[in-house]
């Protein structure tokens, strides 16, 4: 005799011996192994879907930040780029803060030309730059693309033409253009936003844009951009606009949370369609047990006691399906990710394999507690039906 | 330790869609502290439904039932279990015994329920199963039992709380008479030595001349 088991709570220690002995019954086994299947399928299918979008959405983030600035001052027309300068760099946290203008124009080079973002920047390449990052801006960066089809390399000259003429007594327009050597050339990778993004001096593309869309890139770890952003738009004076990566990338990111809530509630379908069995499978079992359940009520079990003891039976078949599925949805993102299982094109995507990345308190706490309360609410129902049952109506043969 | 029922016009009618059958037709009875009473009457009499209203199983359409000076319209569903489990004991001619439990655990149940530890109940059943000579099938579940075996430890666990009512519908209808002399002779010895108040229910006149008392149950009335 185990003491410890007969020291349980009447209600578990009912659940707990109804689990073993539904084993033995061939229709109430069937229908609780079709249970704790379902839900450990749309369990294990819920963490593998979540599992991929963030790592898909990790991958994004990764190559957002690689390409653009983590956080951005957008300059009104005459407003001190250096006392903003000087409000940016003294919070903590901040690493550099740098001046760039960015505009439209042409390069020109041996009879071609195309048109381009101009991003003038103060002396070396910002961080977000792709393969380039920190390299003296002496001339012109250029992306490969570019290079090839233009057929430059470093050293070369290429002209930068500016869509704002100059105005000459002689009524003529005069296309204001500044002549620079190739600093360097950086791979653009699949990036189409960079494909036509040279970077030049930033006295030049003063010269050539004047001072249109002047701005403030700022570096700083990326888990202080929010606190950040929300000081310096205390402290910074009208007509400055504080913009962060996820503001840049608003739509994109809205998008990302978009089809991982959809993917969700799809998915979480098979763990409704599950708890539905779950329910089923404990009105069988409330069916095949009616005359022991008038007994306990004989002995003084309350119809409350009874209702527990079917949630918690329930609480037990969709906890094996829980385990199960949770077991293998895990093991399957680890070894889908770290093998690489899934292929991408890579001409195609940013990565050439499906990335899997599950966050314990974002993604799989989510999955487990919608799973337990769901199934739990479907246990209680099939509970309430054996508590509203009488040991006379029970007992009637 | 024993208690007084009393009942006072008793009516239950059930109802299956048109059909309505009147089982009580306002039945009053008092059964005095320690007395063994039985009610005889042909099958589908009443004798069930009435023993269900007198042992807070079912509620009467009309009618009062005090046992121990307890008004059982007073209790609403959880005081009435915790009423059953303190006061009264059942034995019954089907569902006897819980089949995924062993003789000793059917007999620990009431005890349980009741809220004693694990071991004050242990040593209870297995006291009671030495009492009516099953200690050697006690760890045996029901359907390695007999069905004498099976009423015995039916009869153990109505007895597990010392219960102040014993209630017992048919207990030996489903036993063959040898046994069932022997059963309902334990039932009498054991609610004699405590001292209990009890009613038997049973449509045989052998088994009701063993009590105290005879009341016949007909026509939804009860006959003295």
């Amino acid at each position: 005799m185990r003491l410890w088991f007969w020291n349980l709570p009447v209600p578990l220690l009912l659940a707990l011996r109804y689990a073993r002995s539904s084993r033995r019954e061939a229709s109430v086994r069937f229908l609780s192994a079709v249970t704790a299947g379902g839900i450990a399928l749309g369990v294990g299918a819920l963490i593998l879907a979540v599992a991929a979008l963030s790592g898909f959405q990790t991958t994004l983030l990764r190559e957002v930040l690689s390409r653009s600035p983590r956080l951005q001052v957008e300059l009104a027309p005459g407003l001190d780029r250096e006392v903003v300068r000087r409000i940016v760099t003294s919070q903590a946290s901040v690493r550099s803060a740098q001046i760039l203008l960015a505009g439209s124009g042409w390069i020109a080079h041996d009879g071609r030309i195309q048109a381009c973002e101009l991003l003038g920047v103060e002396s070396e390449v910002p961080a977000w730059f792709p393969g380039s990052a920190g390299q003296p801006v002496d001339g012109i960066v250029v992306p490969d693309i570019l290079a090839l089809r233009f057929g430059l390399e470093r050293g070369d000259t290429v002209r930068v033409i500016s869509p704002r003429p100059t105005l000459t007594p002689f009524t003529r327009q005069i296309p204001r253009t500044r002549s620079l050597p190739v600093a360097s050339i950086f791979g653009a990778g699949r990036s189409e936003e960079f494909d036509a993004r040279v970077a030049i001096p930033l006295e030049v593309a003063e010269a050539l844009l004047w001072g249109t869309d002047l701005r403030v890139d700022v570096d700083l770890p990326i888990d202080r951009v929010p606190a950040v952003a929300q000081k310096l738009r205390a402290v910074l004076p009208a007509g400055a606009e504080v913009v962060t990566y996820r503001e840049l990338n608003r739509a994109l990111f809205f998008a990302l949370r978009l089809e991982k809530v959809l993917m969700f509630v799809g998915v979480f379908l098979i763990v409704a369609v599950a708890s539905q069995a779950l329910v089923s499978s404990l009105a069988l079992l409330i069916a095949s047990k009616r005359g022991e359940l008038g007994i306990l009520g004989t002995m003084g079990l309350t119809p409350a006691e009874l209702r527990r003891t079917f949630i918690l039976l329930g609480g037990l078949l969709a906890g094996a399906g829980i385990a199960i599925g949770g077991t293998v949805g895990c093991v399957a993102a680890w070894v889908l990710d770290r093998y690489r299982l899934i292929a991408l094109p890579e001409a195609v995507y940013i990565v050439d394999f499906v990335p899997f990345r599950l966050r314990l308190g974002p993604d799989l706490l989510p999955i487990l507690l919608a799973t337990v309360v769901l199934t739990l609410l479907a246990a209680r129902t099939a509970g309430s039906g054996a508590s509203r049952l009488s040991p006379a109506q029970a007992m009637r043969r | 330790m024993s208690v007084t029922v009393r009942a006072r016009g008793l009516r239950k009618t059930y109802r299956d869609g048109q059909l309505q059958v009147e089982v009580l037709k306002g039945v009053d009875l008092e059964l005095l502290s320690g007395e063994l009473v039985a009610i005889v009457g042909p099958s589908g009499s009443g004798k069930t439904t009435l023993l269900h209203l007198l042992g807070a199983l079912d509620r009467p359409d009309q009618g009062t039932v005090e046992i121990g000076g307890v008004d059982l319209r007073t209790l609403g569903g959880a005081q009435l279990a915790r009423f059953r489990n303190r006061t009264l004991g059942f034995v019954f001619q089907f569902h006897q015994l819980l089949p995924d439990f062993t003789a000793l655990e059917n007999v620990m149940i009431p005890g349980r329920i009741a809220g004693h530890s694990a071991r004050e109940v242990l040593d209870r059943a297995r006291a009671l199963l030495a009492e009516v000579g099953l200690e050697q099938r006690a760890e045996h579940f029901p359907s390695q039992l007999s069905g004498g075996e099976q009423q015995r430890v039916a009869i153990c666990r109505a007895l597990a709380l010392e219960p102040p009512l014993l209630l017992a519908d048919e207990p030996t209808g489903n036993l063959d008479p040898a046994t069932g002399r022997r059963a309902l002779d334990l039932l009498i010895e054991l609610q004699e030595r405590r001292g209990m108040t009890g009613l038997l229910a049973t449509h045989n006149p052998e088994v009701a001349n063993r009590c105290a008392k005879v009341w016949r149950l007909e026509d939804g009335l009860l006959l003295p």
